[in-house]
Order: structure tokens, then C-alpha cells, then sequence
């Protein structure tokens, strides 16, 4: 059920000069500082008002009929998105579709989670699709096909022939046994992650400091793609790893751990589990110490991981910046602005809540993670 | 009213009884009351800080959950929620405090690990832990708010019936039984008096046969 693309396993580079070029513009229309300091002080109404005149415009005339306030504001934000993402997934050929689509399949996995646990919870499908984003892999027609599945068997039996598959098979008896979309949610997850970075094959060093150099980064453009994944996936497996032992619970590490990263192996990340004390002083010595360092310092005083976290979105960002200014006509700006967009839904829909929420300006300030 | 009551000894003895009774009853019902009313407040400073303490939860489980709902979206939270299937229970049983019988609220499974919750810890991330935690911290103080204030209200209600009981005695029953006492024995000593003075007329009225009859 996956997009066709005859030439997507070319070995070609594909085409990233034409992509870049056409994102230009795209690039050059996201919010800026401005934009989110007079974002902040508008209510969901101005909010949306000052949406339509800008590169939101169309999705918020074209839902304008179905929904109203903050549910308006980020069904057009996604809906952009989608449209945004799939125009960039139809203009890649080659190995660039095949890196973009690896990091896009993220989308996939929201859309399947949805659907399952809307399905779990016998949700009725107009509130699914509503909630759906298409932005990655599948189609519009895969989705629709998704969305007729019946019970939660006939989801995993419709995604046959997906990356998905055969995770969720294995992951079904540990379902029924508990009756908790748990194991088929994490087993979604972990195949997207492991796909994401398993194919990119490149020469990396045995341990990468692409933080600490990244201005003198002199590897391919792939190889900094490889590196931002490996460190997606290491925070990721840092900011669960720290909210398991501070919980106290001592969850089996191969229930979240995502290989791929760097950081730890999955042994190492056993041998922590538990041990707060000795996590904290890893992750200190380990190449995003620098980074995290604050937050950390934040989580012993106050015992709080939002902080981490925000240093770890905060960290991402960077990398983020660094993507989009190494290599201009490679994958890396392209992904750049992957991320730059998402962020910026992320942000305005979080703005738009919590001013509908009643936070206050200072509030809403503290918990976005500015470009 | 005291014209309703006979005037007789018998009636006289028994009023005497409930007196003292009465008395006894007024007595313990007003130790009682105080006691009643120093449990009470040790209750209402406990309680007041239970009821501080569960609306510094509230506002804190809101905000987070709001910060959560702005963050990561009402489907991820929706769905977090859902995902809980171990639901929390309470048992209640009961306990004694001079008489009233107040409830004894003890929950299960309100606080909960990470791994307890339900939701994938992969495509969740801690602010919805931090709203389940402070959801669960302020069910578990909703539970003792239960338990205090209910215990406040039963107590409360016993003073009052208690302080109700004591004024009948003091203002109502007490007095009358005394006017009824007083009234009886005046009574009783107005008869004694009658029948004196008619046995000195007998005595009298025979004195003078007597002395007319020797004539």
C-alpha cells in the first residue's frame, strides 16, 4: 500500500537542486520572530484572522465552513502541513524521495495510532479522519482504505506489505494478552525509527561529535542526514530513559529503546534503568552534555523533565539549522525546512490552545521552542 | 403547664426522679457536646487544609493538562486518557468518634508508574506524564477531601442535634419539671395547711360539745 515509485530504490542522488529551488519560497514564508511576538497576545480569534492572510490562507478558507476558533486554527495548520509535505514528496525522485520519505513516515505513524486507538475507543471515523495527517507515505487512498478496517486485526492485516507488518504481528499476542494498544502503539513507533536510519548507508565515525563540530563538519551531505537521525533517535532515547527512572518504574529498556542511536546500546540503557544519578551523569559526559546541561542541573533541583525536554527540542532546532546551512543543494536544507514547518505548526497551534486555555503570554513564551 | 399536673405525692416523686435524671442527662449531653465540638476542630483545621491543598492540586492539574492539551494536541491527550484500563477503587469502612459514626475512605491504584498508565511511552512524552501525575495527585486528594468533610458534616450535624438535645433540657424541660416540682409542693403544702387548720376547727368545735355537754 505504499506510494510507487519507479525510481525511488535508483541509486541516483535524485533531485534535490529542483526541490531546493521550489522551496525557496516556501522557506522564505514561514513565521518569523514577529510574527510569534504579536501571535502571543491575540486570542484564537485574531489568531485565525491573522492566519488568513498569510501562507495559511487557503486551508483556512477551506475548513472555515466545517470548523471554528482553536479546532479551525489547527485542522488548516495540519491540513497545510500535509499539503506542504506530500508537494515534497511528489517532487523528489530517487534516493532523495527515499531519505525524505524515511523521515516523513512519522506522519504515517500518527495517522496509524490514530486510527487504531480511535478504533480502541469506538470512535466514529469522521472524528479519525479529522484527526488524520496526511503528510507521509501513504496516500490519501491508503488512508481511506485504513479507515474502513473494522476491528484492530484488519488494520494490521490491511497495512500487509508495510514496514509496519510484521512489528505489529508480533507485538498482537502481547495486546490481547493486556488488552492495551501499548505494545502495537511502541511497535509502530520503533519500525518508523529503525527504517528511518537502517538504509542510509555512509561512513560515519565510531562516535560523532557533530555537535560539538559541526562547524567544521566535513562529511557527505548523507552522513550529516545519518548523524541528525542517530541523534533524533539518541534524545529520544535519553528523554524516555530519564522519564522511566524518574517515574521509579522499572520498565524493561527494550520496551522503548530505539536502535539506531549512538548514545547507548540497549545493555547500557538496562544497566542505567533505575538509576536516576547515574542517567543524569551519562548523558553529562556523553557528546549532549553542553547542551543539556541547564536542563539537567533543573531536573535534580526541581525534579521536572520539561525543562530536558525543551533543551532537547531546543537541540534538535540546531541541528536543524545546521542541515540547512551545510549543504544547499542536498537533502539536508530540505529536511531543514521539514523541520522548520512542523515546528511552526507546532508553535502557532500551541499558541492558539493556550491562549483558548486561558495561559497567560509569559506562560505560552516559556514552553515554545523558538526557531 | 403546671395546672395540668396532679397535685400528689406520687406525682411529686416522680417529677423529683426525671429531675435528676434530666439533669444527669443535660450534664453528660453538654460534655458530650463539647467533646463533639473539640473533635470538630481539630476536623475543620484539617479539613481546611485538605480543601487548600486539593484546590492548589486542581489548578495545578489544570494547568498541566492545558499545557499538555497546547503541547501535544487534544487527540494525544485523548488518546493517553483512554489508554488507562487498571481503574483506581476505594474501599470504605467506618470509625467511631463518640457516637458518630464517620467513613474510613482508602483508595488503590490512584498513583501510578509510568509503565501502569496505559500509553506507549515511545509516542508520549512527559507533559503527559506530568497531567496524569497531577491528575492522580488530585483524585488521591478529592478521596481524603471525601473522607475529612464528610466526617466534618456528620459532626457537625451531631453538635447540632447534640446543642438542640441540651437547650430542650436546659430551656425547655428542666424548667418545667421545676414548676411542676414547685407548683406540687406548693400545693401540697397549701393542702397540709387546710388540713391543719381543719383539724383545729374539728378539735375546737369537740372541745366545746364536750365543755356543753359537762354543763
Amino acid at each position: 500500500m505504499t506510494r510507487l515509485r519507479p525510481d525511488a530504490g535508483a541509486k541516483g542522488g535524485g533531485n534535490p537542486a529542483y526541490v531546493n529551488a521550489r522551496i525557496r519560497s516556501r522557506r522564505a514564508s514561514l513565521l518569523d520572530e514577529s510574527d510569534y511576538r504579536k501571535l502571543v497576545r491575540m486570542g484564537p480569534d485574531a489568531i485565525s484572522r491573522y492566519l488568513e492572510e498569510t501562507e495559511y490562507e487557503r486551508e483556512m478558507n477551506e475548513l472555515g465552513a466545517r470548523y471554528r476558533g482553536v479546532d479551525l486554527i489547527e485542522y488548516a495548520l495540519n491540513a497545510n502541513l500535509s499539503r506542504h509535505f506530500q508537494d515534497l514528496l511528489d517532487w523528489s525522485d530517487g534516493q532523495l524521495y527515499d531519505q525524505l520519505v524515511r523521515y516523513l513516515r512519522k506522519f504515517d505513524t500518527w495517522n496509524i495510532k490514530t486510527i487504531l486507538r480511535g478504533i480502541y475507543t469506538d470512535t466514529p471515523r469522521d472524528e479519525i479522519e479529522a484527526d488524520l495527517i496526511s503528510a507521509g507515505e501513504f496516500t490519501k487512498r491508503d488512508l481511506d482504505r485504513l479507515l474502513e478496517a473494522q476491528s484492530i486485526d484488519d488494520v494490521i492485516e490491511r497495512l500487509s506489505g508495510t514496514i509496519y507488518y510484521d512489528p505489529l504481528i508480533d507485538a498482537y499476542d502481547e495486546y490481547e494478552e493486556l488488552n492495551l494498544l501499548v505494545p502495537l502503539e511502541n511497535a509502530v513507533d520503533r519500525a518508523m525509527f529503525e527504517h528511518m536510519i537502517s538504509g542510509i548507508d555512509v561512513e560515519t565515525g565510531p562516535a560523532s561529535r557533530v555537535l560539538e563540530r559541526h562547524q567544521q563538519w566535513t562529511g557527505s551531505p548523507a552522513a550529516l542526514f545519518r548523524e541528525f537521525l542517530a541523534a533524533e533517535i539518541d534524545l529520544l532515547n535519553v528523554r524516555n530513559a530519564l522519564r522511566i527512572a524518574k517515574s521509579g518504574s522499572e520498565l524493561d529498556p527494550s520496551s522503548y529503546f530505539i536502535e539506531g542511536g549512538r548514545l547507548f546500546s540497549k545493555r547500557e540503557l538496562g544497566l542505567l534503568t533505575g538509576d536516576l544519578d547515574g542517567l543524569v551523569a551519562t548523558i553529562r559526559d556523553s557528546v549532549y552534555g553542553e547542551k543539556l546541561d541547564d536542563a539537567l542541573a533543573e531536573l535534580e533541583d526541581a525534579e521536572s523533565l520539561l525543562e530536558v525536554e525543551q533543551a532537547i527540542d531546543r537541540a534538535l532546532v540546531e541541528y536543524g539549522d545546521l542541515l540547512g546551512s551545510r549543504y544547499p543543494v542536498s537533502v539536508c536544507p530540505i529536511i531543514a525546512y521539514v523541520l522548520a514547518k512542523e515546528l511552526e505548526v507546532q508553535n502557532v497551534i500551541a499558541i492558539a490552545r493556550g491562549r483558548e486555555a486561558g495561559l497567560s503570554e509569559e506562560e505560552i513564551r516559556e514552553e515554545l521552542v523558538m526557531p | 403547664m403546671a395546672e395540668d399536673v396532679k397535685p400528689t405525692r406520687k406525682n411529686l416523686m416522680e417529677i423529683e426522679d426525671r429531675i435528676e435524671l434530666s439533669e444527669r442527662g443535660h450534664n453528660t449531653l453538654e460534655k458530650k457536646r463539647d467533646g463533639l465540638i473539640m473533635e470538630f476542630m481539630d476536623i475543620l483545621d484539617q479539613a481546611q487544609t485538605v480543601r487548600d491543598d486539593l484546590e492548589e492540586s486542581y489548578e495545578l492539574a489544570q494547568k498541566r493538562l492545558n499545557m499538555a492539551r497546547a503541547m501535544e494536541g487534544d487527540v494525544a491527550v485523548r488518546g493517553a486518557a483512554a489508554a488507562l484500563k487498571e481503574h483506581p477503587e476505594i474501599s470504605i469502612s467506618s470509625k467511631n468518634i463518640m457516637g458518630v459514626v464517620v467513613p474510613q475512605i482508602e483508595s488503590m491504584r490512584v498513583r501510578k508508574r509510568l509503565d501502569q498508565r496505559g500509553y506507549g511511552v515511545l509516542g508520549t512524552n512527559s507533559r503527559i506524564d506530568e497531567a496524569a501525575a497531577a491528575y492522580e495527585q488530585l483524585l488521591e486528594d478529592i478521596i481524603l477531601a471525601a473522607e475529612v468533610e464528610t466526617a466534618m458534616k456528620k459532626l457537625l450535624k451531631e453538635i447540632e442535634t447534640t446543642k438542640r438535645r441540651v437547650n430542650a433540657l436546659e430551656f425547655k424541660l428542666l424548667p418545667d419539671l421545676y414548676e411542676n416540682k414547685d407548683f406540687i409542693e406548693q400545693k401540697l403544702e397549701e393542702q397540709e395547711r387546710e388540713e391543719i387548720f381543719r383539724l383545729k376547727k374539728i378539735k375546737a368545735k369537740k372541745e366545746r360539745q364536750e365543755a356543753a355537754s359537762s354543763e
